[in-house]
Parts: C-alpha cells; structure tokens; sequence
C-alpha cells in the first residue's frame, strides 16, 4: 500500500478548489467581456448613427458616392487597438443608395430601425447593425454596420485581459499554499512523530507539546491507551512474577531434597526429605493446573460463547465432590441457596472457579472449620464462607493450616479473578469482622445474571457486605461440625 | 561455615538445612524479616542466603540494613550474601547486585552450585582466590571435604574437618573457642561443653601436634609449617 501525504492532499485539494474558483472567475469574466463588448459596440453603432443623422445630406455624402474599403483600411487611418471598421450605408425613402462608407456590403433595404444581426456577402459575414430614419426632408436611412468577428474579438481581448494574471498567479499561489500548508500541518506532524515514538514501557505522557484544542481527544485517548497497556503490562508482569515464584518455589525445594537424599541422612531427615519431596511434587502440579486454568479461561472466554448455566446444581455438585475430603480434615461443608439458578456463563469455567475457593477453604483453614458454599437466590453471587479464623485457637484440631493466601497474591485467587472479570464481575474478599467469618465472593454481572431464573430476590440484608445470616434453604451438609 | 537462611517456604528452607548440613555448614534459618534481622545481629553469620519475597516484606530490605551496619557489631556490613529469587528477569538480578548483593541464583537451582558459590563467595570474603587452603604440610579442599597431609589423604570426621577448616580459614588469627563453635554449630544444635577440646585432640592425634596450636586462655590457631 503506498502511504499517503496528508499535506499533498490537502495542497491538492486547495489547488483543485483554487483552479476551480479561477475557471469560473475566467468563464464570468469572458461572458461578462463578451456582454460589455456587445454594450459597447452597439453603443458605438448608434452612436456613429446619430452623429451621422446630424450632419445635413450634402455634408454626409454626396449622391451615390462610395468610399472603397481599402481607402477606409489604411493603416495610416488605424490610431488605436480598440478602433473599429466601421460601414455605414444611407438610403432615401425610395431604398436608393445615397452613399456608402466601408467595406460592408449593402445590404436589403427595408423600413426597420434598431439593432439586427445580418449575414451578407458571398462570404456570408456576419454584421452587427443599427439603423435610423432621419425623418427630416429629404427623409434618408442611415445604417452603421461591425463586423460581428471585429466584437467578438473585443470580447475575447477583455476576457482574456480578466483571466491572464491567473496565468502566473496560479503557480505562485500554488507554492505560497504549499509552503503555509506545510508549516500549518507542523502541529500534526509533530504528534504524528511523539505517536510514532510512544514507548508503553517508558511513559512519557503526550501533551505537552500539544496545546491544539484539535489534538485534545486524540491526546487524551493515546494516553488513556498507554495508561492501559502500561496497568495491563505491569499486571501481566506480576502475574509471571506469581506463576514464576509458585512454580519455581516447590521445584527449588524438590531439587534440594533429592539432593539431600543422595547424601548422608539420619532417618529423621531421610523421612522428612521424602515427605518434602512428595509434597511439593503434589505443589508443583498443583501450580501446574492453576497455570493450566488461567491459560484455559483465557482461551474459553475468546473460543466458547456463554451458555445458560444452572450454577446451584455446579455448586451441588463441587460440595458433594469435597465432602470426602472436607471430612477427612474434621470440616463442615455446606451448600446454601435456591434448589435452581441458571445464569449465563460458561460452567467449566465457574466450576474450576469455585473449586479454586472451595480448595482454599478446605485446605487452608484448622480442623472443625464450617464452609458454606452460598449462592444468592437470584444469583448475583455466589460465594464461599468459613469461620476459620474463630476456629484457630490454640489446642483446637488436628495440625495447623497451611497459611492462607492473600486476595490477589495467590495464583489460584487470579484464576478466580479472571473467571469472575469473564463473567463480567469481580471477586471480593469480604474481611471478617466480629463474627470471624472469611468470605470470598464471585459477584456475576448484569449480563450474566440477565435470564429468567423464576424467583424472587432476597431481603436486602443479603447482600450487605459482611452480614451473614443464614439463607432460604440449605440443601447440602456434611461434616462433623453442627450446622 | 555459619550460613543463615532467609526463606518463608518451609521446602526450600528444610533442604537447603539438610543439603548444607551435609556440606559441613551450621545452618539457623529464619522466615521472616524481623526474625532474620533478630538472628543477624545476634551473631556472626559467615554467609547469608537470602529470598527477596519474604511474608512481611521484600528480602532486599534484610540486605539495605546489613550493608549499612556500622564496624565492630553484628552484623558484620561485609558479610556475604546470596540472593536466592523466582524472580528471572535481568533487570531483577542487576537491581540485587547493585543493592549489594554478592551473588544470585534463580529457583530452581543446582544444590551443589549453591554450594559451590557460597564456598567462592566465602574464599573471597577471607581474601582467597584458590578454591584449596594450604598451610604447612596439609592441604584442605573445603568442596570435596578432603585433607591431605604431605600430599597423603587423612580420614577426618565431618566435625574435625570443619574445626580445621575453620581454624585454616581464620589463620593466622587465633579462634576462641566459642568463636569455633559460632562457626560450627546452628543454635538447636546440642552442644557438650567440652566438644572443641575433643575435636582438636583428635586432629591433633591425627595430623600431629604441630597442627593446631593453643594459646592458653585464649584459643587455637593454625600456625605456618615455619611456626612449627
């Protein structure tokens, strides 16, 4: 594709409209020279007439005599650009030629006064004429005749006299236009170069150079832009710095260990190596699949549209599936919600979302944590609840939880995020307050919470922030804790 | 040699304890900065292993504090140490040694370059630029733990070689006797009262009496083979 010059546009355009504008004035000009010459001539014919009529007959001529055109011709006679060939013929009444002057033929007689246009002559020449009646005795007709060729002549003359500075004019005017045009176009050539030279990385906000208030939605909108890509660079940087530290973190540890292993151990530590080794083969894989999902989420939210989801048979069903495993570690695990809510989503993604927050809870708080898994009834939300930090008293359970992640800081919490951002929400981390609750909620977005579910939204204390009581319907509970 | 690590994940820490252990190292480790900075200046540490993501803070806050500690307390603002980081990107690596870190490693790394590091960073902390000590008729190679006397290998116990490693790397200073047992031993290690005592007779029994010499009521050194 070949690029294209603005500022050629432009002058193309300027001169384009300038020849235009200039055509026009010489098409006006030679109609107007043209209409000024016929005023002119014809003025000049009667004119000529009447000072003709003026002169008594024996002055005028004297019977029947003519006067040849080349006598009439003579350059000695010619005194001006502008002077014209002039024939004049006079009749009586009869229609006899009186006298004649110049080279035009005589024409018909006949009775007419005023202007006419004749052709005469064998070359049949086209002759402007004006003719009068002298009604004095003896009466005469008096007819003053122009070459028609002679005024058009005139008319081109005058015309052409309008349209020749543009001749010159037009190329210095084209130069003068360019030169304005180009130092008018500076402005925009200069944002073009800070445009080109926009570094995401290094910001340096346009703007500054760019006061134009033509420029200022462009400006704003390059900037807002970078701002973007700099917030979606720097979150793409801490994402690999998570996945980086969660990956490398078990595998430093394995390679560690089985070293170890190679040397000289008491059992003691030959059993714990092991133990660390299995352990952070189980982490490492784990990071493995959150990276997987993340990767997943990504690829589902462009490939697959949304579908009606029914999100509390999903929700159902990752309870029933951790209730071993719930179990196992001394918690309660329950499912609070409407026995059906269909959203419109994608239920891979919510699932592994919500087994993300499920596991956490699971995994991360002491024996005898309650875990409610709570979907709002016309669900807008769907999260999962533990009173761990209540339970984390000292004496109480079996074995201390692995720490738990922060909001943000966990790879699992940005699988998390993401599904939440796809399903046009967020994920919220609701502190505990008094009553020592963690809540970890997805909160789904109008688009996705748009199909018909058939039933009625929840009191509004529902969904306050931080308040907790119990909801309509528990559908699901296991565990060794009391409900 | 003391070496304290600085590491929140439990893994890495308990095998860097174990694979340092085996390579003669007394290793305390700490999972924090408070901790680490509690540990630091509470003794001498001849080597610190550092992990920059640490639970309450980034771990080049613990290396900015002991370069700017003053002479003559602990820690030592010399003291050598080695960042252990997930973070693999140059910017991050150019950014820690201009903080004055004296090496890097990325995670995962090989155990026993880890280990040989910490032994370069150690030899050019005493000075050294060859990887073995010499003194008189022994030879000590502190990477493969061997001794050789007039070119004839010793058969050391890992606690007698690192009392003679110590008391090589310090000559020809003279090492007190808990000053030895800084080096050698990690703060839950049990410690009889007279366990120094024990290891430099039997050094001495086997390398001979010439080998390490006492200054009464002060301590041991490694004296030159003129000295002898």
């Amino acid at each position: 594709m070949t690029r294209q010059s603005l500022w050629r546009h432009l002058l193309a355009w300027v001169l384009g409209a300038l020849a235009v504008v200039w055509a026009g004035f010489v098409v006006v000009g030679f109609q107007t020279g043209q209409h000024e010459a016929d005023e002119l001539t014809d003025g000049h014919l009667a004119s000529v007439a009447a000072l003709l009529l003026n002169l008594r007959g024996s002055d005028l001529l004297p019977p029947s005599q003519q006067v040849a055109s080349q006598q009439l011709s003579r350059p000695e006679l010619k005194s001006h650009d502008y002077q014209q060939s002039l024939s004049v013929v006079i009749w009586d009444v009869q229609g006899r030629v009186l006298g004649q002057l110049g080279e035009a033929p005589v024409p018909p007689f006949s009775t007419d006064e005023g202007f006419a246009d004749l052709v005469l002559g064998a070359e049949r020449t086209g002759w402007r004429t004006f003719a009068r009646w002298d009604r004095a005795e003896p009466a005469r007709r008096v007819m003053v005749m122009l070459k028609t060729e002679e005024r058009d002549e005139l008319a081109s003359d005058i015309a052409g006299q309008v349209a020749q500075p543009g001749l010159w004019l037009l190329p210095t005017i084209a130069l003068v236009l360019g030169l304005a045009i180009r130092r008018g176009l500076r402005p925009l050539r200069e944002l073009s170069e800070d445009v080109h030279a926009v570094d995401v990385v290094q910001h340096h906000p346009l703007g500054l150079r760019h006061p134009q208030v033509e420029f200022r939605a462009i400006v704003e909108a390059i900037n807002l832009l970078m701002q973007r890509s700099r917030a979606a660079l720097a979150r793409e940087r801490q994402l690999a710095d998570e996945i980086a530290h969660e990956l490398r973190t078990p595998l430093a540890s394995i390679a560690l260990h089985a070293s170890a292993l190679q040397g000289p151990l008491d059992e003691v530590d030959r059993r714990q190596s092991l133990d660390r080794l299995a352990q952070d083969a189980m982490r490492s894989g784990h990071v493995l699949s959150q990276v997987l999902a993340l990767a997943r989420a990504s690829q589902t939210e462009m490939t697959e549209a949304a579908q009606p989801v029914d999100v509390a048979a999903l929700a159902r069903r990752v309870v029933s599936d951790f209730a071993p495993q719930a179990l196992s570690r001394g918690h309660s695990l329950a499912y609070a919600g409407p026995a059906e809510c269909t959203l419109r989503g994608h239920p891979v993604l919510l699932e592994l979302a919500l087994r993300n927050l499920v596991e956490n809870a699971v995994s991360h708080t002491p024996a005898g944590t309650s875990i409610d898994v709570q979907l709002e009834e016309s669900g807008r939300w769907l999260q999962v609840r533990d009173d761990g930090r209540s339970q984390a008293v000292p004496g109480h359970g079996t074995g201390a939880p692995a720490p738990r992640l922060s909001l943000g800081l966990g790879l699992g919490h940005r699988v998390v995020e993401k599904v939440a951002a796809i399903h046009g929400g967020a994920l919220q981390k609701i502190e505990p307050v008094d009553d020592g609750l963690t809540t970890y909620r997805i909160s789904f977005g109008r688009e996705a919470v748009a199909l018909d579910r058939g039933s009625d939204g929840l009191p509004d204390v529902l969904h306050e922030v931080g308040a907790g009581p119990e909801m309509r319907s528990i559908t699901t509970r296991t565990g060794t804790a009391a409900p | 040699m003391r070496v304290l690590v600085i590491e929140d994940d439990e893994g890495i820490a308990a095998g860097l304890r174990v694979h340092l252990r085996q390579h003669g190292c007394a290793v305390d480790g700490v999972g924090s900065i408070a901790e680490a900075w509690h540990a630091l200046t509470a003794g001498p540490f001849d080597l610190v292993l550092l992990d920059l993501g640490l639970p309450d803070g980034d771990g080049a806050e613990i290396l900015r504090r002991i370069r700017r500690a003053p002479e003559g307390r602990f820690p030592h603002p010399a003291t050598p140490v080695l960042i252990m980081t997930a973070r693999d990107e140059v910017a991050s690596r150019i950014a820690s040694l201009d903080m004055g870190a004296d090496d890097y490693v990325v995670k995962p790394f090989d155990p026993d370059e880890l280990a040989a590091r910490m032994r370069a960073l150690r030899r050019r902390a005493a000075g050294r630029a060859e990887a073995v000590l010499r003194r008189g008729e022994l030879t000590v190679d502190p990477a493969a733990r061997t001794v050789l006397r007039n070119g004839q290998p010793v058969e050391l116990s890992a606690r007698e070689f690192d009392v003679l490693l110590a008391l090589m790397e310090a000559a020809p200073r003279v090492l007190s006797r808990s000053q030895i047992e800084e080096r050698l031993y990690a703060w839950q290690s049990g410690l009889e009262s007279n366990a120094i005592e024990v290891h430099v007779h039997r050094l001495r029994r086997k390398l001979g009496d010439s080998v390490i010499r006492t200054v009464r009521g002060v301590g041991y050194f490694a004296p030159d083979g003129e000295d002898g």
